[in-house]
Parts: structure tokens; sequence; C-alpha cells
């Protein structure tokens, strides 16, 4: 390895740390928040708990025990929409990658093989979702699925499925083909391979499609927003509608983001590889 | 990532599987959902947004559809009427204007800047140093949040009198004011100012999603192999030409993906902006998506919603045809005298 100089590395440990404290501040700042009474927030910043200001567990009794039915209630909501779509997703995304990974597929009236049909489902990932909505809307209120989970399962699932595919498809490519064979010849049959083989082989592709679908349900705002108004509201709509009354209260909001947040972080932190992977599948192969 | 990179694909022509008639069974059943799923609820909407861009349709037809006429509760029929007044409209609609002038300055202004600092961090990430992957990690942190959790975040950052830098703010101009002896008040209006707003809303946004860029370029950088900068660096290369002609061209082809996602991602942005601005001071941070919302939930406009819609629509696909042609032709001329 090559040595560096002294002044180098006091730049580069100079950069590194500065850009650590502007990643972390934010997380500290809505952190202390949370615990920090009212006149702490509304006069001045206040910095070091117990040196300049008094902590306080009230607002998180407030939202735990006080409001528990509501913030129980969105929390839930968002795990229904974001488990079940990410449940969706793995299924019918190992499935079709599957297909396309193994069988030949040709579509005549389109002239479309594989390759074309991939590109096809991966296109629509791209879309902006915001130019499909009012059919959405429309269509949701015909059959009642306004404001209902299984509503916005079926979005999910729907803008899901694109990168599901595409991720599983790419995974099945790089699993060697001599297994399945063996298993054929034994004499299962195509759907027990998969069952048992395939799949079991496919974890970590699974694993990856389940967290991107997760995540991206768990985050998802605009389809939310505009599909939900009190029944089914999921938290990230929950918590942007508590800017809308009188007087931010910058406790509360702090409080229900860090609980809104808690399981993606989580997830990110435990899971990093699988995130790294199915980012760069998705942009080495895009 | 290595295990992607050094796996060639089975392309399904040649792996010899002779195709029986369970087979043939098989590729209908794995495939079809998904294609179902895709046809009904992407395909099919997107064509149906167009036909509803051109009638009049509004909320208020459409409201008790269950006891109407199938055609209102799908805003095709009577009386909403076919008409191109929708698309007569975009011309002259200032505040359509503003906001796509908006959402191109965020995808460019925005993405622009996020690729330039992700780069420079993963340079960063990419020098070997004690506690390299405590400092990954940590610069991986906010693209791991909720879109609107990191809106509250840098709202509370830059938003009112009471935010750290607003202290800051506070004691830059107390120390000035000292220091010439006449009263200076410093201050930047992040929020309340609508020519600054913007580029709060871009700061915020990029907070977020530079690790992206950063992760990308990384992962990018971590696959050129050692000997070539070993050679470059025996030729009597010299740091600036190493990266322009090893590093940054190495790095192109990914870069240029990480800039298309990452561009049509800001297409769609919304949370950030909602939370943080609310789409003020006036119009002056609202995007395309903003817009869409509120035409059709607070006028109640469907069909001018739709219209909208196929303006972003039609402008994202306009961008990543062109991205795609030139960074086609780039990574020709960069590159073209290898591979």
């Amino acid at each position: 390895m090559k040595k560096r100089s002294r002044r180098a590395t006091i730049v580069l440990y100079g950069l590194a740390i500065f850009w650590a404290f502007i990643c972390l501040f934010p997380f500290y700042w809505i952190f202390t928040t949370s615990f920090k009474r009212p006149l702490d927030v509304n006069r001045v910043p206040r910095y070091i708990p117990f040196v300049d200001y008094q902590p306080t567990l009230d607002h998180w009794k407030f939202l735990l025990v006080d409001e528990q039915s509501k913030t129980v209630r969105y929390f839930r909501n968002s795990l229904i929409a974001a488990g079940f779509a990410c449940l969706a997703s793995v299924i019918f995304g190992s499935m079709a990658g599957y297909g396309l990974s193994r069988f030949r597929y040709y579509w005549a009236r389109l002239g479309w093989r594989n390759d074309n049909i991939a590109f096809w489902i991966i296109s629509q990932r791209f879309l902006p979702p915001a130019a499909v909505v009012i059919p959405f809307i429309l269509f949701f209120n015909f059959f009642h699925l306004i404001d209902t989970h299984f509503g916005l399962i079926i979005a999910y699932t729907t803008f899901n499925l694109p990168f599901a595919v595409w991720i599983m498809r790419d995974f099945f490519n790089s699993l060697p083909i001599d297994l399945e064979e063996s298993a054929r010849v034994d004499g299962a049959t195509r759907w027990q391979t998969f069952i048992r083989i395939v799949l079991p082989l496919a974890t970590p592709g699974l694993v990856t499609v389940a967290l991107f679908s997760f995540i991206f349900a768990w985050n998802e705002f605009l389809f939310s927003l505009m599909l939900t108004n009190f029944e089914a509201i999921t938290m990230p709509v929950y918590l942007a509608g508590m800017k809308n009354t009188k007087g931010i209260d910058w406790w509360y909001i702090s409080a229900l983001t860090l609980i809104m947040v808690a399981p993606v972080m989580l997830i990110g932190l435990f899971l990093q590889r699988y995130i790294v992977r199915g980012l760069s599948a998705g942009a080495l192969k895009g | 990532m290595t295990n992607q990179s050094s796996i060639k694909s089975l392309p399904p022509d040649e792996n010899g599987i002779t195709e029986l008639a369970e087979d043939r069974l098989f590729k209908r059943v794995f495939l079809t959902p998904t294609v179902a799923i895709l046809l009904v609820l992407s395909i099919f909407p997107l064509l149906w947004s167009l036909g509803i861009s051109i009638t009049t349709c509004q909320r208020s037809v459409q409201v008790d559809a269950s006891s109407s006429t199938l055609g209102n509760a799908f805003c095709l029929g009577n009386p909403a009427e076919l008409s191109l007044q929708n698309y007569a409209r975009i011309p002259t609609d200032s505040r359509l204007l503003t906001a796509t002038r908006n959402t191109l300055f965020y995808v460019v202004g925005g993405v622009a800047f996020q690729f330039a600092v992700g780069l420079g961090l993963a340079m960063l990430l990419n020098q070997e140093f004690f506690g390299r992957r405590f400092f990954r990690l940590v610069f991986m942190l906010p693209m791991m949040l909720t879109p609107v959790a990191a809106g509250y975040l840098g709202r509370m950052m830059f938003d009112s009198g009471l935010s750290p830098l607003a202290q800051l703010e506070r004691t830059i101009g107390t120390a000035l004011t000292n220091l010439i002896g006449q009263k200076v008040t410093f201050s930047i209006p992040f929020i309340t100012e609508p020519s600054v707003a913007p580029l709060t809303i871009i700061l915020i946004d990029s907070w977020q999603w530079i690790p992206f860029m950063t992760l990308l370029l990384l992962a990018g950088m971590q696959a050129i192999p050692d000997e070539i900068y070993e050679a470059a660096r025996v030729d009597g290369a010299n740091a600036r030409q190493i990266f322009w002609s090893i590093t940054f061209r190495i790095l192109l082809p990914i870069s240029l993906t990480a800039i298309l996602i990452r561009s049509l991602e800001m297409f769609k942005i919304v949370d950030i902006i909602n939370v943080v601005t609310g789409g003020g001071p006036g119009s002056s941070t609202e995007s395309l998506v903003m817009y869409v919302y509120d035409t059709a939930l607070t006028y109640g406009n469907y069909s001018y919603a739709a219209a909208i819609g196929y303006v972003l629509l039609v402008m994202v696909i306009v961008f990543a045809t062109a991205f795609l042609a030139i960074s086609r032709r780039i990574t020709r001329n960069q590159l073209g005298t290898e591979s």
C-alpha cells in the first residue's frame, strides 16, 4: 500500500467526519426533539439533554398510551399494506422471473421474445404513477376499494412487480440449471422442482425482492394520500398530515417519525448487503 | 455484486430444455399473473387516463357514480363530453408552467448536485483508512429513511427561527456586527423566499439521495483492478490524468445509469415537497405530481389532472429516450477505442 502524507490524512478524516456530522446531526436532532418540552423546542435550539434542557417522556407516553389506538392503527395499516404487497410481489415476481429465465416465450402478435417481455415489464417501473392515478381513483371508487387495505395492496403490488421480476430473472439466470435437470430426471414435476429445489437456492434473491418491495410500500406516499381518507391511512400520510395543524407539534412529529422509520432502518442496517445487491442489480444491469 | 458480474446469464434459447406439454402449461402459469396484473393495472389505466384527459370529467359528476351510468362512473360517458379543452388550457396555465419548470429544475439541478457530491464521497470511501466501514455505514443512513421523514428532518434544520442553522446564522450576524461596527442581520429565508425554497428542496432531497450515488459509484470503483492504477503510475501519470483517463472512463456507464435512475425517480418527487413547503410559497416549489394531486383532490377536476399526468409522462419518455441516445453516444466516443 502506498503511504499517504500527513496532510492528506488530516484532509481525509476532516471530510469524512464533516460528512458524517451532516448525515447524523438531523437524526440526533429529531431524536432529542422527541424528548423536549414544547418550551425547549420553541424558543432557542437546545442541544444537550440534562445540560441545557430537561428531557421528558411525555410525548412518547402521549403517543403510545393516550393515543395508542390511533398510533397502532396507522402503524398496522402500513404493516398490512406493505406486508401483503411484499408477499404478492415475491410470489408473482419469482414465478415470472423463473419463467422468463427458463422458458422460451414468443408473443407472435408483437413478435416479442423473452428479452422484449422483460424489458416491457421493467419499463413499467419508471412510469410516473401520477399518470395513472385518476383511473385508479375511479376504478377503486367503483369497486369500493377506496380506503381499504386491499386497494393499497393491489396498487403497491403493481408498482413492485416490475422490479421483483427483473431481480428474480437476473437471479435465476445466475443459478446453474444442472440441479433442476437432475431433479427432473429423478422424476420430480416442474412444480416440485420449482418449490423444492429452485426457491431454496434463490433465497438471497427472494430476500432482496422482499426487502425492496416492503420498503417501497412502507414509504409510498402519493397513492396512499389519494386512495385512503381515514380507515386505511398509512404512516407517511398520517405523519404528513400533522403539519397542517396550527402550530406544528414538533415533539409529536419527531416521536412518530422515529416510530415510522424504525422498522425500515432496522431492516436496512441488518440486511445491508441485500440492499446493496438490489440497488446495484437494478443499476448495473439496467 | 461480484457475484452478479461474474456470472454469465443463460439465455433460455440455449439451455437446451426440450419443451414438453407440461412445460407449455407451466410457462404460461408462471408468467400470466404478472402480465395480467400489469396489463390491467398499468397499461389499461394508462390508456384510460388518456381517454379521461379528453373529456370534461369532474368529481362532482362522478361522486354518486354507483347510482348513475357506467359512463359516468368511469369518466367516459355523458355528461362528461369529449373535448380537447384540457390540452388547450395547458399552454396558458402559468401554474403548470411553474410546476414543469420546478420539476425540470429538480431533475437537472438536483441530480447533477447529487452526482457531484456522490462521486466525491465515493472517492473518499474508496481510500483505505481506519474506520472506513463505519463511515460507509453512516453515509448510507439518510437513504434508509422514508422520504416523508427526510422531509421533516430537513424542515427542522431549515424552518423557522428555531433551528440550529438559524442560530448559527444569528451568531455569524452578531460576529459580523461586532466586526464592522454596523448592524448586520444575516438570515437565509430557506423556506419562505420563493427564489430560495426550490434550492432548499434540492438540498433536502440530496441529503437523502446522495448515498444512492455514492453506493453505486463506490461499487463501480471497487470493481476497478488495482493493476490498472499501478500500470498508469509506472507510466508516470499524475493523479488528475489517472482520474480522467481511468476512473472516470470506467465509471462512465454506471454513472450514466445511476443518473438516469435518479432522474426518473426525481420526476416523481412529491413527498418531501409536501412536507417541507406544501408547494409554496405561492407555487414556487410545486412539482408536477403535486399539481396532479391538487387538481384531482382539491379541485376535483379529474380530466385536467389526467392531462397533466400525461404531460409528465411525455416529459419522462422524452427525457429517457434522449438521455439513452446521448449516453450511448458518449459511451461510444469515450470507450470507442476499447472493447
